[in-house]
């Protein structure tokens, strides 16, 4: 018999405490998911939050869904759709069989009906440009929509992958008003929205009548478990203690630490999404002195070493980033970017400091002109704070001083907002090189969440083409440019590609984990006991 | 005025003759308390240690190595190294060095404006409920907010956080002295420094506040320990000193989450501020036997 770590039963002990009795006494179909963090609401348009997206995915459903491999476009409230010539007119046939939650039968008014409601100044809607510039939709009858675009939106199918596009009952909105995503969330989706206690548990139940699942999954509903609670765990140990010793069921929080601990364990299976992309990096503010200096940005993106710091905090599990998008990613332009400034070379990093006249001083830093070479960096907490750390040791080793700024996550996101730091650090989720590219780089997104202040009219001009391209080889070239402009840059010190994994405790199969948004569960119909 | 004059010398000027003999007997007391020489003795060492840090510690601690992350104690790494590859021995010292440094400074700095506004609470009555109802105030916060708010305005750092212990040392202290003050201000020859028309400065620093000396000095060594734990405990939530400085608390907060398999990171740190405080602890009681004359009765 295998004897429990410690490290097993005193985080046992603390998740006990944690976890109501009504859990720990949980029914055999339900499952219990830990995370580290909530959601602010559950509002499809109201929040950009992965907290968010992870249970919109359940509760509702987009009118497309997303493959595991990150690229393919596939059916879901949409049967199939065509595209006019133009690229303007999108005309999807929806499915005739989709009831939300509340019993209530869907029909393409309540596609337009959600679509005009994130595009409402009223709603004060968040990334509202993943709509495209849309003109008018229609709902031709209940099974026929009409969307229309201003302009052609090379990357509308993609975006319409994503939960901001989640069909939502438009009755219960105005029901609810300020408590809709709070109080309920009334969808389509595989589970159904029961009770929210923030910062504590989300409850959601079967939706029983689901069986349009997108055909990726091997059960397209309903789902074989009835309930599934989203925990609220903050504590690295606890949520890895919780997983072994059944007191959740899930979780794709695993610190990294821990991943080989688990992979160990026979009774838990840790799975890894085959395809997902999500970049973490530090990036200048190229409007602040030094910040605006291409060689020493080119310098410190030497002096970094994204090897050993993969190897170090993530403890090999992540990938070094040597460019701002992951290399399997849709329409990255692998031959047009040089990554050549990328890589770790501390002798050419002194070389080009030297060259531009910063000179060692006593104290081991360099100084040109009386001033020192000195950045001030706003930086999360958690791993990015070792690694802005290892970050910090390897840019003294090249006479840099670089001053870190922690914050917690209440306060960073409003501290990114100011001009007041040379450095920032971010990670971020995309599905295509357009969406990282139109993310941070158009002029119009400054302050955030183009917070390197990039401003460049011909950035903005290939961004635009991009958008409006009407074929994936247009559109793949305008994003090229965009990629190789911003690299050449170096504004920003790609860290690493963070890799997605999913535990599975004892109780249940191994889960496929899918790349979406960071959301490894997505519509959770993989979930099943054993 | 010639026999006035003379009274108050022969009353009892504190800082004068007693004293003078007093000391001896002090320190031949405090020999005898084993358990306060030990303390004394571990607190003389950690100090000289801290000093000495620059020229002692073995590496740079602040040269990261990502290769030597988490290794346990070695030959060439006594103590092993941190999260961050770094050699932990010197990190401690240049910890010991911070943590001592922001106590004493918080200590010292808190300790003095408590026992001014102490001695002018008791001195003059007419300031004593304003300056008491401000102390009561301070009191009635938690050390840990305050530090939370310092660092909201001045931002998290070894000086927001030397001005939050500051602040929060000084209530106590305040009170304290009052206490001692107002009792010595029942004493003869208080009143006879006033007849004699001695300026209230000079009876307060140099009358009074002598003779409330050995009760402030034992509290603030009490309280020494006390502010070497809150500053390790504010560093610990992330409000004291930031990356890379080496600092006891934070440094066992680095730790934490390896503290399965790697627990020298987090426990080295952990069990120096332990002993620190509680070499404080024992000497300040040792000071508060030898200095308290009811309790040398």
């Amino acid at each position: 018999m295998r004897t429990p770590r410690p490290a097993t039963l005193l985080g046992a002990l603390a998740l006990a405490a944690l976890l109501p009795a009504a859990t720990l006494a949980s029914a055999e179909t339900t499952v219990t998911v830990m995370r580290t963090i909530d959601a602010d609401r559950y509002d499809p348009h109201r929040s950009t939050a992965r907290s968010t997206s992870e249970a919109l995915f359940m509760t509702g459903d987009t009118l497309v869904s997303l493959d595991p491999d990150m690229r393919t476009i596939r059916p879901l409230l949409a049967k199939s759709w065509t595209v006019s010539e133009d690229g303007k007119l999108y005309t999807f046939k929806l499915r005739d069989d989709v009831t939300f939650c509340s019993g209530k039968k869907f029909t393409a008014k309540d596609v337009k009906a959600s679509i005009e409601r994130w595009l409402d100044p009223a709603t004060k809607g968040v990334v509202k440009n993943r709509a495209g510039d849309v003109k008018e939709i229609r709902a031709v009858d209940d099974t026929t929509l009409e969307y229309e675009l201003s302009q052609p939106y090379s990357e509308l199918l993609y975006q319409m992958t994503q939960s901001f596009h989640t069909v939502i009952n438009i009755d219960q909105v105005k029901e609810l008003g300020e408590d809709f995503g709070v109080k309920g969330m009334d969808g389509t989706g595989p589970f159904c929205f029961v009770s929210w206690e923030p910062r504590n548990q989300l409850v959601l139940k079967k939706h029983a009548a689901y069986k349009w699942g997108p055909e990726f999954y091997e059960n397209r509903g309903p789902s074989k478990i009835d309930t599934i609670i989203w925990k609220i765990v903050p504590e690295d140990n606890n949520r890895v203690a919780g997983i072994q010793s059944k007191q959740g069921d899930i979780t794709q929080y695993i610190p990294y630490w821990a991943i080989d601990q688990l992979q160990a364990n026979p009774q838990i299976a840790v799975t890894k999404a085959p395809y997902y992309f999500w970049t973490y990096f530090v990036g200048f503010k190229i409007t602040r002195e030094m910040a605006d200096d291409l060689t020493i940005r080119k310098a410190l993106n030497l002096a970094v070493d994204q090897k050993a710091i993969a190897e170090g905090p993530f403890f090999g599990k992540a990938e070094p980033a040597y460019s701002y998008i992951h290399p399997e990613v849709l329409d990255y332009a692998k031959d047009q970017v040089d990554t050549s400034i990328y890589g770790y070379d501390l002798d050419k990093a002194k070389a080009l400091l030297e060259e531009a006249g910063w000179k060692v001083g006593n104290d081991g830093f360099r100084y040109k002109d009386g001033k020192k070479l000195k950045l001030l960096a706003y930086s999360f907490t958690n791993i990015w704070q070792q690694v802005m750390e290892a970050m910090q040791g390897d840019l003294r080793k090249a006479g840099v001083d670089l001053e870190i700024q922690i914050f917690d996550a209440t306060v960073i996101w409003g501290k990114l907002g100011t001009q007041d730091f040379d450095m920032f650090t971010m990670s971020y989720p995309y599905v295509s090189a357009g969406d990282a590219m139109n993310l941070y780089f158009p002029s119009g997104n400054r302050p955030t969440p183009n917070r390197v202040n990039w401003a460049d009219d011909t950035t903005d001009q290939w961004l635009n083409e991009g958008r409006s391209a009407l074929t994936a080889e247009a559109r793949f070239d305008a994003y090229a440019k965009v990629q190789k402009q911003v690299h050449d840059a170096a504004v920003w010190i790609p860290i690493v590609h963070e890799p997605m994994y999913m535990a599975a405790g004892p109780r249940l199969k191994p889960i496929p984990a899918h790349g979406i948004y960071g959301a490894g569960l997505y519509k959770g119909l993989a979930i099943e006991l054993k | 005025m010639t026999e006035l004059s003379a009274t108050p010398a022969a009353v009892l000027p504190a800082e004068t003759a007693p004293d003078r003999y007093r000391r001896p007997s002090i320190w031949r007391k405090l020999r005898r308390d084993r358990a306060a020489m030990l303390a004394s003795g571990f607190l003389t060492i950690v100090i000289a240690l801290g000093l000495l840090a620059p020229w002692i510690a073995p590496y740079d601690p602040y040269d990261n190595n990502l290769r030597n992350m988490l290794k346990p104690p070695s030959e060439a790494f006594w103590l092993g190294n941190d999260g961050q590859g770094r050699d932990l021995l010197s990190r401690l010292l240049y910890g010991v060095r911070t943590t001592l440094s922001m106590g004493l400074i918080a200590v010292g700095l808190g300790g003095s404006i408590g026992a001014v506004l102490g001695l002018l609470a008791a001195y003059f009555r007419h300031l004593e409920g304003p300056i008491m109802r401000v102390v009561d105030v301070l009191l009635s916060f938690p050390s840990i907010l305050f530090g939370l708010a310092i660092a909201a305005v001045l931002g998290a750092g070894t000086f927001s956080i030397t001005v939050a212990l500051t602040v929060a040392a000084v209530p106590s202290i305040a009170r304290i002295t009052r206490g001692a003050a107002l009792v010595v201000m029942q004493q003869e020859y208080i009143a006879a420094c006033r007849a004699i028309g001695m300026s209230d400065l000079r009876i307060m620093f140099r009358h009074l506040l002598p003779n409330c000396a050995s009760t402030i000095f034992v509290y603030l060594t009490l309280q020494l320990g006390q502010t070497i734990l809150l500053g390790a405990a504010l560093s610990f939530i992330g409000l004291g000193a930031q990356p890379p400085t080496a600092e006891l608390g934070t440094m066992a907060a680095d730790g934490r989450n390896y503290l399965f398999f790697a627990p020298h990171v987090s426990t080295i740190p952990s069990v120096a501020i332990f002993m620190i405080v509680l070499a404080f602890n024992v000497l300040g009681d040792a000071l508060r036997d030898v200095l308290d004359p009811r309790l040398r009765q």
